[in-house]
């Protein structure tokens, strides 16, 4: 029984996966190097009356590509629930999303001509450090985290864990009928309350105090060493199927846990990059307003 | 290896069997259908065990990651014989006792369907974050909203509703006007402007539009000019361009403490470094930058101090150039190291004659009462020592003095009558003669005492014409009018008092100074001994405006407020 590679015989339809970070050779990273020589060139060039700052030439062509380029970084989040409409490879829009995105901390720092006060242009300037500080904090989960998880499911998959675990409950069920009350009532319970998830510190930190299979495991420890020759086999069995459980709820819940991690720097990302565009349009409003 | 597998469906308590052969080296089971054996179940692995015919008969082999049961317990590699239950995920396998010519014989079931436990077990489970209460999109709201409203609706609400305040007047500060002054300034005050700084409708007169010119001429109405109007020149063109600048083209507010001036040469040189060519008749020398591109200093001197009439000359021209201040005056025969001791003075000093301004910018000017009166007295009789003509009108002196011998001729007897005149005079050394005793001779004396005085007074030696120039044209006793200069460098600014620590002579070369047409400005090289360019490093940065300025008052006001546009 030979297996065939199911990729081989695709060509032109799919291609073997290329992380957004190397896509196309790195294209967007050189397109992002050659922005900050272009800026760096700009800034240099530019020498204002008294010292550089952003109401220069080089100044307000900064910051008019600053602007410019952080209402298309925002895009990037209507891009990507578009599905339906041909604009291109969604990896080449991350890619250059987070290029992009990174060089924009040089572009705009220019623009400020190193000059900072606690005012709202600060401000703006602040909140895109921020949009940006999270944003790679979110490019080092994408890469931390799904090799983690790879490694954690071993090959499986959610549903499957989940499936594996109901089938559990059900074994312990039929196992625990002839066990003593106090037993089956530890193995109902841990049959019954199976939590994995559920609040957001919950999944970020994987603890799970109250866990009733663990409580069962400890409990049928504790429990009293002569038991009844019958009902012998039945606790081996419950323990075997109690470890097994308590093995699949640590890897489903580390498998929570680390999607949870990989998700949760978009909940700063997101509010925090609509926060940048109204700090960014007081800026711009003050600016010439006044 | 032959083996027969039986699959075992159950609905209810009927049993229904399936059974087919199959041949191979093993049979493997697992979720995928490439197995001998598939396991149609989403619990079950894609590839889960293997049963193979060992040496010492039959085992099992767990391929996968999920855990083997063999009987009960969990195992990865285990001996089997029929009668033996292996469990696979849900799937329960049961060796059986094989039929004759058959290797195996084995039944295959489903024993845990998934059914409500695992419903169970999903409405339990809660994953992923957005099943949380976190939310992009409320998040977003929020965040977006307060910082429109703080950042721009107030600001805007606070700056709409103020009332305009003069800008030169004091505004007690508000809690509204300071936060709107903070959140929306885009850079620090200057200096001079801060105590209105919170008043930002003072400059800001109209939202979205630059500040007039008004707003900046409400204070500096009297700013100067930076070309004159009188001026008959090619330049005039050029000074209705620069009328024409708005103030902030050039002064640029919200650019920190230092100021609104700008200190770059380049902001001048863009204009001076081809003047000589574009404007001709300006008379202007191009400036390319300093200390090289700076042209020599030129100067303004006396050019006939009687008609007031000055001149422009350039301190490297050759011959040097003069001064012509009708006096005679030698700074060298002042300075003489051992002084004046038959008058009592010690050596001379420039502070003793040079008095600086309050400003200690220059120095005030020089005059015979403040200067040289101490050893330079008018007097004109030795019999008459605590008497002096005054100084300045030499008409005034004759008349004066003329009247001063009458007064005596009258007070000794008046005219035609008193004691006549004994035959012989005993005086005093020094004394004076006394009048005769009729009018005719009393005239004759006093003409005689005053034409002696005045050959005291206008001697070349001891009098007037030892410092003054003969005016031979108005007459015998007449003086050329003076006119002494208190500044060299009419549009530069020479700030001594920031030069006090350098000796005078280290600049100025008086002690060699022999006469009053001597120079004794220092030329440009001088300055270049301390003074280096804007961006130098180990010298004093000097820019044009270190010595220039561009708005001066003689040349008129720069900016007038037309009617109705404040």
């Amino acid at each position: 029984m030979t297996a065939t590679d199911p990729i081989s015989g695709l060509h032109g339809r799919l291609s073997r996966h290329e992380s957004f970070l190397v896509w196309k050779q790195f294209r967007y990273l050189k397109i992002a190097c050659a922005a900050i020589a272009v800026s760096i060139i700009l800034y240099l060039i530019d020498s204002p009356y008294g010292s550089r700052y952003g109401g220069s030439w080089a100044g307000y062509t900064l910051g008019t590509v600053g602007a410019l380029l952080i209402l298309w970084l925002m895009w990037f989040g209507y891009r990507k629930r578009s599905y339906l409409k041909n604009q291109g490879n969604l990896v080449a829009w991350l890619s250059a999303h987070v290029y992009l995105g990174l060089c924009l901390l040089v572009i705009a720092t220019l623009h400020t001509g190193f000059h900072f006060g606690w005012n709202i242009h600060t401000l703006a300037y602040a909140m895109m450090c921020l949009v940006i500080a999270s944003g790679a904090f979110g490019v080092f989960c994408y890469i931390q985290y799904p090799r983690s998880m790879t490694e954690n499911r071993r090959g499986t998959t959610m549903p499957q864990l989940l499936g594996r675990v109901a089938g559990l409950n059900d074994q312990l069920r039929t196992v625990a009928m002839c066990v003593d009350d106090r037993t089956a009532a530890l193995i109902e319970r841990a049959v019954e309350t199976t939590p994995i998830g559920g609040s957001t510190w919950r999944q970020l930190s994987g603890h799970y105090p109250d866990c009733a299979t663990a409580a069962a495991l400890a409990g049928m420890a504790d429990s009293p060493a002569n038991t009844a020759p019958d009902q012998a086999l039945a606790m081996r069995q419950l323990r075997v199927l109690l470890n097994e459980k308590s093995e699949l709820l640590t890897r489903a819940r580390r498998d929570v846990r680390y999607k949870a991690k990989m998700d949760i720097w978009l909940y700063f990302h997101v509010p925090l990059s609509f926060a940048l565009l109204a700090a960014l349009l007081a800026h711009v409003v003050a600016v010439f307003y006044l | 290896m032959q083996a027969e597998i039986t699959v075992l469906t159950r609905r209810g308590t009927a049993v229904m069997r399936k059974t087919h052969l199959l041949t191979g080296e093993s049979i493997q089971f697992g979720r995928g259908t490439d197995n001998d054996v598939p396991l149609a179940d989403i619990r079950a692995e894609l590839t889960a065990a293997a049963l193979r015919q060992g040496a010492d008969g039959l085992f099992i082999q767990r391929l996968g990651d999920a855990p083997l049961r063999v009987n009960g317990e969990t195992t990865a590699n285990s001996p089997v014989r029929p009668g033996d239950e292996i469990l696979i995920g849900p799937y329960k396998i049961v060796l059986g006792n094989p039929p004759a010519g058959l290797d195996v014989a084995l039944s295959v079931e489903l024993v845990e369907p998934i059914g409500d436990s695992l419903q169970r077990l999903l409405t339990q489970s809660s994953i992923g974050l957005d099943k949380t209460k976190l939310s992009k999109r409320r998040g977003s709201w929020l965040l977006f909203t307060t910082l429109t409203i703080l950042c721009l609706a107030v600001p805007i609400a606070l700056y709409s509703t103020r009332e305009g305040v003069k800008p030169n007047t004091y505004v007690p500060a508000d809690g509204g006007s300071s936060l709107l002054g903070i959140a929306w300034n885009p850079g620090e005050i200057s200096n001079p402007h801060r105590y209105f700084a919170q008043n930002c409708g003072a400059c800001h007169q109209n939202a979205f539009a630059a500040v007039k010119d008004s707003a900046c001429l409400s204070c500096h109405s009297k700013i100067g000019n930076h070309i004159g109007s009188a001026i008959e020149s090619d330049a005039l063109p050029m000074r209705r361009l620069l009328e024409k600048m708005r103030c902030a083209e050039c002064h640029e507010e919200h650019r920190g403490l230092r100021g609104l001036v700008t200190r770059e040469e380049a902001l001048c040189i863009g204009c001076h470094r081809s003047l000589a060519e574009s404007l001709p008749k300006a008379g202007l020398r191009d400036v390319r930058g300093f200390p090289e591109g700076h042209p020599q200093f030129r100067l303004t001197l006396v050019a006939d101090a009687a008609t007031r009439r000055l001149q422009k000359a350039d301190l490297g021209a050759d011959p040097k150039p003069s001064d012509h201040p009708n006096l005679v005056f030698s700074h060298a025969a002042h300075l003489v190291p051992e002084g004046f001791p038959a008058l009592g003075y010690k050596p001379m000093v420039c502070a003793d004659c040079h008095v600086p301004e309050p400003s200690g910018q220059g120095f005030l000017a020089i005059t015979y009462k403040g200067q040289c009166h101490d050893c330079h007295t008018q007097k004109f009789d030795a019999a008459l020592p605590g008497k002096e003509v005054p100084h300045g009108d030499d008409e005034r002196v004759i008349t004066e003095l003329e009247g001063f011998y009458a007064s005596i001729a009258l007070r000794e007897g008046g005219p035609g009558g008193g004691v006549p005149a004994p035959e012989i005079e005993r005086r005093l050394p020094a004394s004076l003669l006394p009048p005769p005793s009729d009018p005719a001779g009393r005239r004759a004396w006093v003409r005689q005492q005053t034409s002696q005085a005045l050959g005291i007074i206008f001697d070349k030696n001891r009098g007037c014409f030892y410092c003054h120039v003969p005016d031979s044209a108005r007459g015998p006793f007449r003086v050329a009018p003076v006119m002494l200069l208190t500044r060299f460098l009419a549009p530069a600014r020479f700030d001594h008092a920031k030069h006090a620590p350098i000796e005078c002579d280290h600049c100025h070369d008086a002690q060699h100074s022999q006469a009053s047409s001597d120079v004794l400005v220092p030329g440009i090289a001088m300055c270049v001994t301390c003074h280096g360019a804007e961006t130098a490093s180990f010298k004093a940065q000097s820019t044009c405006t270190s010595c220039h300025i561009f708005h001066r008052q003689e040349l008129g006001p720069m900016h007038q407020v037309m009617a109705g546009e404040k």
